[in-house]
């Protein structure tokens, strides 16, 4: 019996033109038996900044109350939103703080970071459960479909997708990994964020 | 009882007087006063930091001695005052710096810097067997929410925002002099012969780049900025603080 | 003499093997078997398939440490586990149905294995545990039933088919053979269920369910199970706790497949998404409720979170 099987749960998150988007599915279960299919996993952070929590069930509460007390005292310290890049950071070392008794969950961040220039940046980025964080351009995957995730997301992906493209390759990407594991699934939530919105949907999916 | 010198209260650190002063602070402003003179002044596209670095003996190797000292990349402080105690600030500040760069993956922002300094600095006005700091800072940074920022913090543990200020023995000609130079959008090249000037004003002996120090902030350009995010060539971004060399406070003096 | 009495005393899995082994050396060097003419069976004239089996002392014990049983998922060697299968009589016939999921781990390998194995027109297996070995046996069965009927110039009762199952699998015991199935169908008797597993157990019974589903499988047929189920009845209620099965359990699921066992024999009445099912129900058959089975569908309207409409008071 593995941990991080136990409540079963996994996250993506894709790049897009000058658009990010994150998903989940809405599967807790206990073990073999599944207990409901609307649990969230994803929570804003900013308006432009969201994080995925896939893993422990106990923890996806404790470390969500955990990320939103160290960025309401950050936003109240600096006067300003955290970036992505600097949450990332935040939650990396929030993690390896706890080096030797983990948290079980294997964050998925997404995001639109403040370009010097004044545009925004999509951004994406992946932490396993001790915080080593892994950057990436095209996609991230976490949870117990991850391996399948990563399959189909290497065939769907391409880059520069609109926001309507990327939320089509996303949900698809998930919907159909999920159906080839049998922790996750019941349902799905898919966020893509752009400059002026984020735009929020429940999908409906298998419920086997 | 209310004598000239703070009488019975004088010595106590945390116990108001009663026309509600804490006369030990009022000492180390005192101690501050006495110390050389320090001025920074916040340009169009940067910060000067500058001090006078005067030795007691001829005797005393004054390359080894270090009044504007670098934090981080971004900030940079320089002090008027008692040195042990600054030392003690710096070592301080660094520290802080480099536990908000291990969670937060960039260094401190100015304000966050010079409130965790002022933060220490208070805590020596409340804490028992200790005396407050004898020193006053100029603290000159530059971060991308607020850009170049200029603060002086004093031992009481407040902190102000300033255009340009000046800290020491000389302050109130200092900033009379600078309130007459300072227009809003000097240049740094202005700002760092304004400094000098300024120093000068008040200088005893001869201004040379021995007896000077100087630390200047400069603004990165955008571009700089894009190419620094994704780590440029020697895969970290150039420092936005810097001391001046010798040779270029020499040259600054010659013009 | 000796010989004799080494070759066939002792019921130990050591000594079985050791008959079997020495089955196949007393082949020719090229034997049927060899050739495909006997369908991968072997040397059925003998009575006893023989297997090749690892040449280490202990074969039993090699076998367990590389094969997937309950205690170490993390083994070499996986084989279907999750399942969810159900059998019921009632006064209409045999109901038989089962879900379509075969998992190795968390990995969804299959959502369209066919769990009934037809053994004969008028027997059905179901197949929960090993894939490989329900196949296999039961197919094999299905031979020997043929066999009997030739032999005897009449149909094999169901109770002596699985008898006849139950005995085989417990001459392998203790060398992992993996299966939990039902064996199905219609004799002098009438309608006729047994259970017989790996372990050795054989029950007649009129209701079972087999697999990891089959908790949430019997939850749903324990309160709608009657004798005198009509045929429509019996085949919405085996939809339905093959449904229930496939919803909660992350092993079972996919498809569900429908099968009647009745006089003349079994007949094949469907394949039901368990997605559809959910939302839209098994569509225009008898029996169907008109509306999906999931809970959100079911109770529309009926919730306190979803409060159905007040009718104005007159």
């Amino acid at each position: 019996m593995s941990v991080m099987e136990y409540n079963g749960g996994s996250v993506i998150a894709m790049v897009g033109k000058d658009c990010v988007a994150i998903a989940s599915d809405l599967r807790l279960g206990n073990q073999a038996l599944g207990i409901t299919s609307n649990f969230q996993r994803v929570f804003p952070v900013t308006n432009r900044l969201y994080i995925g929590l896939p893993g422990l069930g106990t923890d996806v509460t404790t470390l969500r109350e955990r990320f939103r007390y160290r960025v309401n005292m950050y936003t109240i310290k600096e006067e300003r939103d955290i970036q992505p890049e600097t949450f990332a950071h935040l939650v990396s070392s929030t993690l390896y703080e706890h080096r030797f008794g983990p948290y079980f969950i294997e964050p998925v961040i997404a995001g639109l970071s403040k370009a010097p220039s004044g545009g925004f940046k999509p951004f994406i980025a992946a932490t396993d459960l001790i915080g080593c964080l892994n950057f990436a351009k095209d996609f991230v995957v976490a949870g117990t479909a991850s391996a399948k995730l990563f399959g189909v997301a290497e065939g769907l992906w391409e880059p520069d997708l609109e926001p309507e493209d990327l939320f089509e390759t996303i949900s698809q990407t998930l919907l159909n990994a999920v159906d080839r594991d049998a922790f996750s699934g019941w349902g799905a939530v898919v966020h893509v964020i752009t400059k002026d919105q984020v735009v929020t949907r429940t999908l409906k999916g298998r419920m086997d | 009882m209310a004598s000239a010198d703070g009488g019975a209260y004088s010595y106590s650190l945390t116990v108001f007087s009663p026309s509600g002063k804490l006369v030990q602070i009022e000492h180390a402003l005192a101690a501050v006063s006495q110390g050389t003179t320090s001025l920074g002044i916040k340009a169009s596209n940067g910060i000067v930091i500058a001090t006078e670095k005067k030795s007691s003996s001829i005797l005393i190797d004054d390359s080894m001695i270090e009044k504007v000292a670098v934090i981080c990349p971004n900030i940079g402080i320089v002090y008027s005052g008692m040195g042990p105690d600054f030392r003690v600030l710096i070592a301080r500040a660094r520290k802080s710096a480099q536990a908000y760069w291990k969670v937060y993956g960039e260094y401190p922002p100015t304000k966050v810097l010079t409130q965790e300094i002022a933060t220490v600095m208070q805590q020596a006005t409340q804490s028992g067997g200790v005396r407050p700091f004898g020193v006053s800072l100029l603290v000159a940074g530059w971060d991308i929410h607020r850009g170049p920022s200029l603060y002086q913090v004093d031992p009481s543990g407040s902190f102000w925002a300033w255009k340009a200020s000046a800290i020491g023995k000389n302050m109130i000609n200092a900033k009379t002099f600078l309130e007459k130079r300072y227009n809003d959008d000097i240049s740094l090249e202005d700002a760092i012969h304004t400094a000098l000037l300024t120093l000068k004003e008040g200088f005893e002996g001869q201004m040379t780049e021995k007896t000077i120090e100087i630390g200047v902030i400069t603004v990165p350009t955008i571009e700089e900025l894009e190419a620094g995010k994704e780590g440029g060539e020697s895969g970290r971004p150039r420092p936005t603080f810097r001391k001046l060399t010798e040779e270029e406070v020499k040259d600054y003096l010659a013009l | 003499m000796n010989s004799l009495i080494q070759r066939y005393a002792g019921s130990s899995a050591a000594s079985q093997q050791r008959r079997n082994v020495s089955t196949v050396d007393d082949d020719d060097e090229f034997s049927d078997a060899m050739w495909g003419s006997e369908a991968g069976f072997g040397s059925l004239a003998k009575g006893v398939p023989s297997f090749m089996v690892p040449s280490v002392p202990d074969p039993a014990a090699f076998l367990r440490l590389h094969t997937d049983d309950h205690a170490d998922p993390s083994c070499k060697i996986k084989i279907q586990h999750g399942t969810t299968t159900l059998a019921f009589r009632f006064q209409g016939g045999v109901i038989v149905a089962v879900d379509s999921r075969a998992t190795a781990g968390s990995y969804v390998a299959s959502g369209t294995v066919k769990k009934v194995i037809e053994i004969n027109p008028y027997l059905l297996g179901t197949m929960a545990g090993g894939a490989a070995d329900c196949q296999y046996w039961e197919t094999y069965l299905g031979m020997h039933c043929r066999l009997h009927e030739l032999r005897n110039r009449e149909r094999i009762s169901v109770s002596a088919a699985s008898k006849y199952l139950s005995n085989l699998v417990y001459s392998y015991k203790g060398m992992g053979l993996s299966m939990g199935t039902m064996i199905c169908g219609w004799d002098k008797t009438g309608p006729a269920l047994f259970y017989v597993d790996s372990d050795g157990t054989r029950l007649k019974g009129d209701l079972f369910s087999v697999g990891s589903g089959s908790t949430f499988a019997y939850g749903v047929l324990d309160q709608g199970y009657r004798w005198d189920l009509t045929d429509e009845e019996a085949q919405e209620l085996g939809r339905r706790s093959i449904y229930a099965a496939g919803h909660r359990d992350a092993f079972s699921g996919n498809t569900c497949n429908l099968y009647h066992v009745k006089e003349h024999g079994w007949d094949f009445i469907g394949n039901y998404d368990i997605t559809t099912l959910h939302y839209d129900g098994p569509g225009n058959v008898s029996g169907s409720p008109g509306h999906g089975y999931g809970y959100e569908i079911r109770v529309e309207g009926q919730t306190s979170a979803n409060p159905p409409e007040v009718v104005a008071q007159a």
